[in-house]
């Protein structure tokens, strides 16, 4: 699909505010906390999305922003008004569910003027809005279409033009790719950042799914059992951890436990026991003596490079050749397994399985984060 | 492998007796009203005639009770559908204690005998002054057949998934928009459904109605007395009548079904 | 509850499913039954007589039908015959269900049901009518089986009970099969390949695997058959004679023709009582709760 570049569906005010605040909202269902005490402010037109797996809040979070949930305590403010008295079906939000959701007994057309219709416009100007939005969806002309008619794809797209018709601040999208097979859901998320650039409006976006989450969003917020654990945009999320989880949910990381042996100026140095003693970044606080974790990503470590001051005796166990590059699997002399990337034109034949490495990493690109029992 | 085919043909044996013993009756019935015989019977045959047809055309009081039956089955109807779907809604939505007691409670009308729910009805009415007749038939056999409508409507709504109104709410729709527009034609083919077994029900109901008919006699009430008194092969004209009419419609009914069922399945 | 209505539906419309619910519930299913009990605790009186000294409580009424012999014996004879057509019901209706459910192709199960539900379309009495020509003492039953040279002379079918509970056995039969091969049907069919693979017979295999899973189905289809069964008029009111009564028919006489509504709700009372009896005996022998009968 591609947008006609002076494509504009409505008039979405690039003047209006419609920022999401949640201001020190908590969540509980009886005893149990969803969500946990939360204070997080997405910026007007912002992609955001919260990553985490299931069960984590997030879409409870979802929920209560477009007012299907009343949180316990705090409040959630639109366009900085305050969300208390609004139901949902009053909220400037509208939601793209994982199911879609789509009005089976409706068409296609009828689906997507369902939100103008319920307000009352008239038939002509809702057809105007149904057309243009199915322009935009680039399925011009499927208005009189069932919905059981239509491909995965398509429905998808319906339920993007249905959303969209009824001009909301914010969007709301429940894993709403979850449904689609490997490929489609790629093209579909360029498509999706493609019409949150077209339109300006506030995404915010739930998902398990780590790529979804970095490739398409602004800022991601990492949730682990109903807490935020980061607010970054990717680059900082990946490259800078805040949290032992975030460290470990985020792309793939070799994480290694051991004791705090001192910390200096954003330094630290952490006991790994046999494994060996190593420097890193200190993250967040920690104090000597504290169990922590070193995370190190698979593809800082080098092999058999003795410049570097970070040592680790390994025995390749496997190699697999994915390309551009390559992972091993190298498993320490204290029975510990890590998981390494090199690019492919490092690779020599003496890379086999059973041989011996050593495995090395420069402390700048190490983190030591406090706890990480979970890793 | 012996016993094997023989326990097929055993069970062939068996399903074919079966629907010998479902419709002999219904064809005995139907053949003897071209009987010319002056009571309802095939044997002996006294040679075809048509004339019986003539005579329960001339049957008023048949066509008075036919009238009386269409009245009641229509007000039950009215009556009895939107009651059931309010159940069903209820049962629905509605979480926590006392639901199953209320359950139970909505079910019991079908687990009564009916000539208890007739006599109940007509005990209670009596003591407001209400006797007997067509509107105390249309309650007494609401009192049940709302539980057989609360049961079909409930059968569909358990698989009706709730985030189509979440959906419509997003997108603006009110509560009862909502409903209108999203719940309500889900909904539509169970209510048909469930409207037509109402008023099968009530026309074809007996044992409740003889209690709180009063002066006013429905159709099947009138055949029953026909069959203790002043019996003739018109009776089985008028149930040869009925039984066409009845087949033509459960053909028509189940089709239409079927055709939903795999348009659901597509 | 009204607050998870009114949260789904807005308030008018939850006032309104509440209203209609509370109309029938109260209206006719609660309040009816109940009064029907305090009726049956009260003598019979004259219009004048009603508020006056006579008007208390008594088990007169029950005391009628203990010192009653004749009505007596048919209260336990309807009892015993309802439990015998539930039976016979439950035998002719297993094979078939069973065959429905998981020996015939669907299609031909599909064919086998519609052909079942058409009788079940028709009306009962005309149903109870046609087994009347059937019986007759001059009908098509004897003249065949004297063709047959299997009797010698016509049997009197419709003079004792076997008439009626013939017709009974044909009226239900549906209240049986359905909930019986719903039943049957959601049974893996691996279960039943595993028992026989583990060397079980047939028999060994219908009552170790298929009838117990089905149990539900089995009280559910008991249940509806006897409650139907001990609270029929139409099917002893025609294939019954004057010698076969059932209790019913007793009850029926006591409202229009003994003209004793209080004496008859006794009656009533009796026979409700009986049926709650049956389903919780039926349940607790089945282990089944009240949540699995509407299935």
């Amino acid at each position: 699909m591609s947008l006609p570049g002076n494509y504009s569906v409505v008039n979405w005010g690039e003047m209006m505010d419609s920022s999401v605040h949640l201001d020190n909202v908590v969540m509980r269902f009886g005893h149990f906390t969803a969500v946990q005490k939360t204070d997080l402010k997405i910026e007007s037109g912002e992609f955001f999305s919260f990553l985490g797996p299931s069960g984590c809040g997030k879409t409870t979070i979802l929920n209560m922003i477009s007012g299907f949930l009343d949180p316990t305590e705090g409040a959630v403010h639109i366009g900085g008004r305050d969300m208390r008295s609004v139901p949902a079906n009053k909220r400037p939000t509208s939601m793209i569910f994982q199911n879609l959701a789509l009005f089976p007994l409706m068409t296609v057309a009828e689906n997507i003027e369902f939100g103008l219709e319920v307000r009352g416009v008239k038939k002509a100007e809702r057809k105007k809005a149904s057309d243009r939005l199915l322009e935009l969806v680039a399925l011009s002309g499927s208005g009189k279409k069932k919905v059981s008619e239509l491909s995965g794809g398509q429905k998808q797209r319906i339920a993007i033009a249905r959303a969209l018709a009824v001009e909301p601040q914010v969007l709301l999208l429940d894993e709403p790719l979850s449904a689609l097979d490997l490929k489609l859901r790629q093209h579909m998320r360029a498509e999706l950042k493609e019409i949150q650039r077209k339109t300006g409006i506030t995404f915010i976006y739930i998902t398990h799914d780590q790529g979804e989450a970095l490739t398409m969003s602004d800022r991601v917020a990492v949730m682990s059992a109903g807490k935020l654990q980061q607010v970054a945009d990717p680059i900082t999320l990946y490259r800078e951890p805040a949290t032992a989880f975030a460290a470990s949910f985020v792309g793939e990381n070799n994480g290694l436990k051991g004791t705090v042996k001192s910390v200096d100026n954003g330094q630290a140095v952490i006991d790994c026991g046999p494994l060996g003693i190593f420097p890193g970044k200190q993250v967040g606080n920690i104090s000597v003596g504290e169990q922590a974790t070193l995370f190190i990503r698979p593809e800082q470590i080098s092999i058999n490079q003795s410049n570097q001051s970070a040592h680790i005796e390994a025995k390749i166990e496997e190699i697999n050749f994915e390309g551009s590059y390559l992972t091993l699997n190298a498993n320490t002399d204290c029975d510990r397994s890590l998981s390494v990337q090199i690019s492919s034109e490092q690779y020599t034949d003496a890379l086999v399985p059973g041989a011996r490495t050593t495995l090395s990493f420069r402390p700048e690109d190490a983190v030591i984060i406090a706890g990480g029992d979970h890793v | 492998m012996k016993s094997e085919t023989i326990l097929r043909w055993g069970v062939r044996f068996y399903i074919g007796v079966f629907f010998l013993y479902l419709f002999t009756p219904l064809i005995i019935m139907g053949i003897a009203t071209f009987n010319d015989s002056r009571f309802p019977t095939v044997s002996p045959w006294k040679g075809a005639t048509l004339k019986w047809f003539d005579v329960l055309a001339q049957d008023g009081a048949m066509w008075d009770a036919l009238l009386t039956s269409v009245i009641v089955a229509f007000g039950v109807l009215v009556v009895a559908v939107p009651i059931g779907v309010c159940c069903a809604l209820f049962l629905s939505t509605v979480q926590g204690r006392g639901k199953s007691f209320l359950y139970s409670l909505m079910m019991s009308p079908l687990l009564t005998p009916g000539v208890i729910v007739g006599i109940s009805t007509l005990i209670f009415w009596k003591g407001l002054s209400v006797s007997g007749g067509m509107v105390l038939t249309v309650i007494a056999q609401t009192t049940f057949i709302a539980a057989y409508v609360m049961l079909m409507i409930l059968a569909r709504l358990q698989r009706f998934d709730r985030t189509l109104e979440h959906a419509a709410q997003s997108l603006g729709a009110t509560s009862w928009q909502t409903f209108r527009r999203v719940l309500l034609p889900y909904l539509k083919p169970a209510i048909v459904s469930a409207a037509v077994i109402a008023f099968l029900q009530s026309f074809e109901n007996y044992n409740t109605t003889l209690f709180v008919k009063g002066y006013d006699t429905t159709l099947t009430v009138y055949i029953a007395s026909k069959v203790r008194t002043g019996l003739t092969p018109a009776v089985n004209a008028l149930g040869l009548v009925m039984i066409l009419a009845t087949v033509l419609l459960a053909v028509v009914y189940e089709i239409k079904k079927r055709s939903e069922v795999r348009v659901v399945k597509l | 509850m009204y607050k998870q209505l009114a949260e789904r539906f807005g308030g008018g419309l939850a006032a309104g499913i509440i209203a209609m619910i509370a109309i029938w519930l109260l209206g006719m299913v609660i309040l009816p039954q109940l009064l029907m009990v305090d009726y049956s605790f009260r003598p019979n009186l004259l219009p004048s007589e009603i508020g006056g000294p006579k008007d208390s409580y008594s088990l007169i009424n029950y005391e009628t039908l203990f010192n009653n012999s004749i009505h007596l014996s048919i209260f336990f004879k309807t009892i015993w015959s309802s439990v015998l057509v539930t039976f016979l019901t439950l035998l002719v209706s297993y094979p078939l269900a069973y065959y429905l459910a998981k020996v015939a192709t669907p299609k031909q199960a599909a064919l086998c049901i519609l052909l079942l539900i058409i009788p079940f379309w028709i009306n009962e009495i005309l149903r109870t009518f046609s087994w009347y020509i059937i019986l007759a003492y001059k009908g098509p039953l004897n003249a065949l089986l004297l063709a047959l040279g299997w009797i010698d002379r016509p049997v009197r079918f419709l003079s004792g009970d076997g008439g009626v509970m013939i017709g009974m056995v044909y009226a239900y039969i549906l209240f049986m099969i359905f909930p019986l091969y719903n039943a049957i049907e959601s049974l893996d069919l691996n279960q039943i390949k595993a028992a026989r693979n583990l060397g079980a017979g047939w028999i060994r295999t219908h009552y170790r695997v298929i009838i117990p899973h089905a149990k539900p189905g089995i009280a559910t289809g008991c249940i509806m058959t006897f409650m139907l069964a001990a609270g029929s008029y139409a099917v002893p009111a025609l294939l019954g004679s004057p010698g076969s009564r059932w209790f019913t028919q007793i009850i029926y006489n006591w409202f229009f023709e003994g003209g004793n509504w209080n004496q008859g709700a006794a009656y009533a009372f009796l026979l409700l009582i009986l049926c709650i009896g049956f389903i919780a005996l039926i349940m607790k022998i089945f282990k089944v709760g009240l949540g699995d009968i509407a299935k």
